[in-house]
C-alpha cells in the first residue's frame, strides 16, 4: 500500500486551478448570503473558512429548481421541437458533505428507476466528488442514526480530513485515485497526520447528538397508517410551504409546466412538493386535501415507500428539513413517536 | 414583570380556561429542538399547558392557525398578532366570541440571522442569549458581548407601533412602549427609494432570482387566507410555476396587493425565507402607503369596515360605481 496524501490548505486554489483544467469546479458559495455549490471563480478560497453544509443541498446542482427541456415553436407544418442543450460539463465538487454525497446517492436510485431521467444523469454522470468531513456538525444533524457519519466517505470519490493546516486524503474509487495520482502539490503524509485524523473523525462523531431509532420504521409506520390521531397530532404546526421538501437533498419530485407567447415556448420542470395541496389535486377529489396526510405521506415517503422499494431510507439526517423550518416542525420527534405495534 | 411570571400567569390562564370549557384548544409557544429556538404548541390537552413559555425569541405569529382549528381557541398573541387577529375578525373569517386573546406586551424579539452575521457563527455556537433592557448580551465560548438591542432585534420590532395589545380578553404583563429605531439593515427603505430606477430593478431581480416558490412567506401569513391562491390559478395563468425571477416578483407584489390594509408588519415573511429575500422592504412600503393614503393602520380597530374590501354607495370614484 503506498503512504497516503495530503494537501496543505494554502495550496487549494493551486490545486483547484489544476483540477479546473479538466472540470468545472464547484465549491461551497454564498449568494446574498444564502449557500450553494457554485463555480469556482479561480481565485477566491474563502469558503474555506466555513466549516458547515450549505443550505442549497448539492441535489440542486444536478436537479435544479427549474430547467428547460425543450424549446418549441408552431410553424405551418406543425411543432418544431428544439431540445435543451445538454450540460457537457464535467462537473468536480469540492468539499461535498458526507450527507449530500450519501443523498446523491439515493437520488440515483430514483433517477434510474424504470426510466432512465436523462437531465438529471447527464449532469451527475463522470461527476467527481471530493467529500469533506464535518468538524462541527449543526445541532439539527443527525447523519449517524442514518447509517452514516461526519466523515463518511461511501459515496465519495476522495475523502479529506481537517488535520489542521492540511487535508489528508483517502483515495476512495478508481476516479479519485487516477486524480489524485495526476495531481501536482500533494505531500506526503506521515502517521502522525493520519493519527491526527481518526481522532478528528472521532471527535467529529460525538458532536453529532440528535439521535433516533429507526429499527423497523417501516414497520411501525404500516401500522399506524391509519392512525388520523396521531397524523392530526403531529402536523398540527405545520404550515404546508414547501422548505422541508425543497431543501432537501433527496426529495426528487416535480412539476411540468408550459411557458408560451403566440406561437413559440418552452417546457420547463422544477421542483414540487407534496406539503402543497395543489400536488394532489385533481377535478373531483383531493386525496391529500388534509394536512394530516400531506405530512404523513411527507414521512412515509421516505422512511416507509421508499425502503420498500429500494431498500433504503431516503433521509441521510443532514438536519435541513429541521434548521429551516419556520415553525421548527422536527422530523426526528416525528419518527421518535411514531407509535410502537401493538 | 418577567417573562417567567408571565409565564405562569399564562398557564394558568389556559388551563383554566381548557377546564371550564371556555376553549376548545389552546395556541402558544414551547421550547423548540434547536437552541433558543421556540415552536407553537397547539393543545386540547390541559396537562400540556404545563410546556407555554415565554422568551425574546417567540416569533412566529400563531393566528395563522386560527382559520383552521375547529371550536373555540384561546391563544397568545403579541402586539402584531393581536392586529392579525383583529384582521381576521374583520374579514369574518373568525368571530370576536370564538376567540379568547391572551396578550402579551411585547418589548421586541431576538432576530438571530443578525447575531449571526455580526459575529460570524451560527446560533447553535453561542453558549447564551439574554435580554436585558436596552441591551442583549451574548456569552460565546465562555465570553460575554453586549450588544444595543438596535442593532439585534428584528427590523420589525424596531418599528413597531403597537407592542403592547390594543385587542384582548386578558393581559398579561404590563404594556411596554415601542423601540422606535430606525432600521441598521442595508436594505432600508429609504436606501432603496435612493436607488435609480435600473439599478433599484437590477437589484429586486437578483434578490428575486434566488426565490425556489416554497410559499413559506404565504403560508406563514396570516393575511394570506385565499383558499386557493392567485399562483395556483390555471385559467387563466396570472403567474408560472416555475419559478423565473420574473414571475417571482409578479408572485411578490401581486401578493404584497393583496395584503396591503391586512398586512401588520409581523416580519414573518421575511423571516420565513430560507432564501433571505429582503420581503419586508415591500410590505413594509405598502404599509406605509396605506398609512399615508388612507390614514388606515391594520388591525387597530375590529369595529372598522376593511380597507380594500368594503365598499359605500355614497363611494365617490366613479370606477367602482
Amino acid at each position: 500500500m503506498s503512504t497516503s496524501k495530503k494537501i496543505s490548505k494554502k495550496d487549494i486554489g493551486k490545486i483547484l486551478s489544476q483540477w479546473s483544467q479538466e472540470f468545472t469546479v464547484l465549491v461551497p458559495s454564498k449568494e446574498g448570503n444564502v449557500s450553494k455549490m457554485a463555480r469556482w471563480d479561480g481565485k477566491d478560497t474563502r469558503f474555506m473558512d466555513s466549516h458547515r453544509n450549505t443550505v442549497h443541498p448539492v441535489k440542486a446542482n444536478f436537479f435544479p429548481p427549474m430547467e428547460e427541456m425543450f424549446s418549441f415553436q408552431k410553424n405551418k407544418e406543425g411543432y418544431h421541437i428544439e431540445p435543451a442543450p445538454p450540460d457537457e460539463h464535467k462537473l468536480l465538487i469540492f468539499a461535498i458533505r458526507p450527507c449530500d454525497a450519501n443523498a446523491l446517492a439515493i437520488l440515483d436510485m430514483a433517477f434510474k428507476d424504470g426510466y432512465e431521467d436523462p437531465y438529471y444523469l447527464s449532469r451527475r454522470k463522470d461527476t467527481v466528488l471530493i467529500g469533506l468531513g464535518c468538524t462541527n456538525p449543526y445541532d439539527s444533524c443527525f447523519c449517524t442514526s442514518m447509517g452514516g457519519s461526519p466523515s463518511d466517505s461511501t459515496n465519495v470519490d476522495i475523502m479529506l480530513t481537517d488535520i489542521g493546516n492540511e487535508f489528508l486524503i483517502e483515495e476512495i474509487s478508481e476516479a479519485g485515485k487516477e486524480l489524485v495520482a495526476k495531481t501536482e502539490d500533494l505531500q506526503e503524509a506521515k502517521k502522525a497526520d493520519e493519527a491526527k485524523a481518526k481522532k478528528v473523525k472521532e471527535t467529529s462523531y460525538d458532536k453529532v447528538t440528535r439521535k433516533i431509532d429507526t429499527r423497523d420504521i417501516d414497520k411501525k409506520l404500516l401500522a399506524c397508517f391509519e392512525n388520523k390521531d396521531y397524523w392530526e397530532k403531529v402536523s398540527a404546526k405545520c404550515i404546508s410551504c414547501g422548505i422541508c421538501t425543497f431543501l432537501c437533498p433527496t426529495c426528487y419530485c416535480f412539476d411540468i409546466n408550459d411557458d408560451s407567447f403566440k406561437k413559440r415556448g418552452a417546457r420547463f420542470r422544477s421542483w414540487d412538493s407534496c406539503a402543497f395541496p395543489v400536488y394532489t389535486r385533481m377535478p373531483m377529489e383531493n386525496p391529500r386535501g388534509e394536512k394530516w396526510r400531506r405530512v404523513r405521506q411527507k414521512v412515509c415517503h421516505k422512511f416507509e415507500f421508499f425502503p420498500m422499494n429500494f431498500g433504503s431510507i431516503a433521509c441521510v439526517g443532514c438536519g435541513r428539513c429541521i434548521r429551516l423550518c419556520p415553525v421548527n416542525w422536527d422530523i426526528t420527534q416525528t419518527i421518535e413517536s411514531v407509535p410502537e405495534i401493538t | 414583570m418577567k417573562n417567567s411570571e408571565i409565564e405562569q400567569r399564562l398557564r394558568q390562564e389556559a388551563k383554566a380556561l381548557l377546564e371550564q370549557g371556555k376553549v376548545d384548544c389552546i395556541i402558544g409557544y414551547e421550547t423548540g429542538s434547536l437552541k433558543f429556538t421556540t415552536t407553537p404548541l397547539i393543545t386540547r390537552n390541559k396537562d400540556d399547558v404545563e410546556r407555554l413559555i415565554v422568551s425574546p425569541f417567540i416569533v412566529n405569529n400563531l393566528s395563522v392557525y386560527l382559520t383552521e382549528i375547529k371550536g373555540k381557541v384561546g391563544i397568545i398573541a403579541k402586539g402584531c398578532d393581536s392586529r392579525s387577529i383583529v384582521n381576521l375578525i374583520q374579514d369574518n373569517k373568525i368571530a370576536r366570541e370564538d376567540v379568547v386573546i391572551m396578550g402579551i406586551p411585547c418589548p421586541g424579539l431576538i432576530d438571530l440571522n443578525k447575531i449571526e452575521l455580526s459575529l460570524g457563527k451560527d446560533r447553535d455556537e453561542l453558549d447564551n442569549v439574554t435580554r436585558d433592557n436596552d441591551r442583549v448580551v451574548i456569552t460565546i465560548d465562555g465570553k460575554e458581548k453586549d450588544f444595543p438591542i438596535t442593532e439585534v432585534l428584528f427590523d420589525n420590532c424596531l418599528e413597531c407601533e403597537f407592542p403592547t395589545p390594543r385587542e384582548y380578553d386578558v393581559l398579561l404583563g404590563e404594556p411596554c412602549a415601542p423601540v422606535k429605531s430606525e432600521v441598521s439593515k442595508k436594505t432600508s427603505i429609504k436606501e432603496l427609494e435612493a436607488m435609480p430606477r435600473g439599478e433599484r430593478w437590477n437589484y429586486w431581480k437578483e434578490e428575486f432570482s434566488r426565490c425556489i416558490r416554497c410559499y413559506a412567506c404565504r403560508n406563514v401569513c396570516p393575511a394570506c387566507f385565499c383558499q386557493r391562491c392567485f399562483v395556483e390559478e390555471s385559467e387563466p395563468q396570472w403567474v408560472s410555476p416555475t419559478p423565473k425571477w420574473q414571475d417571482n416578483l409578479m408572485f411578490q407584489v401581486t401578493r404584497n396587493i393583496h395584503v396591503a390594509g391586512r398586512c401588520t408588519d409581523c416580519g414573518e415573511c421575511e423571516r420565513a425565507c430560507p432564501m433571505n429575500i429582503p420581503l419586508r422592504s415591500l410590505t413594509k412600503k405598502m404599509y406605509d402607503i396605506v398609512d399615508e393614503q388612507f390614514h388606515y393602520k391594520a388591525g387597530t380597530d375590529k369595529n372598522a369596515s376593511p380597507l380594500l374590501t368594503a365598499y359605500e354607495a355614497a363611494e365617490v370614484e366613479d370606477f367602482i360605481r
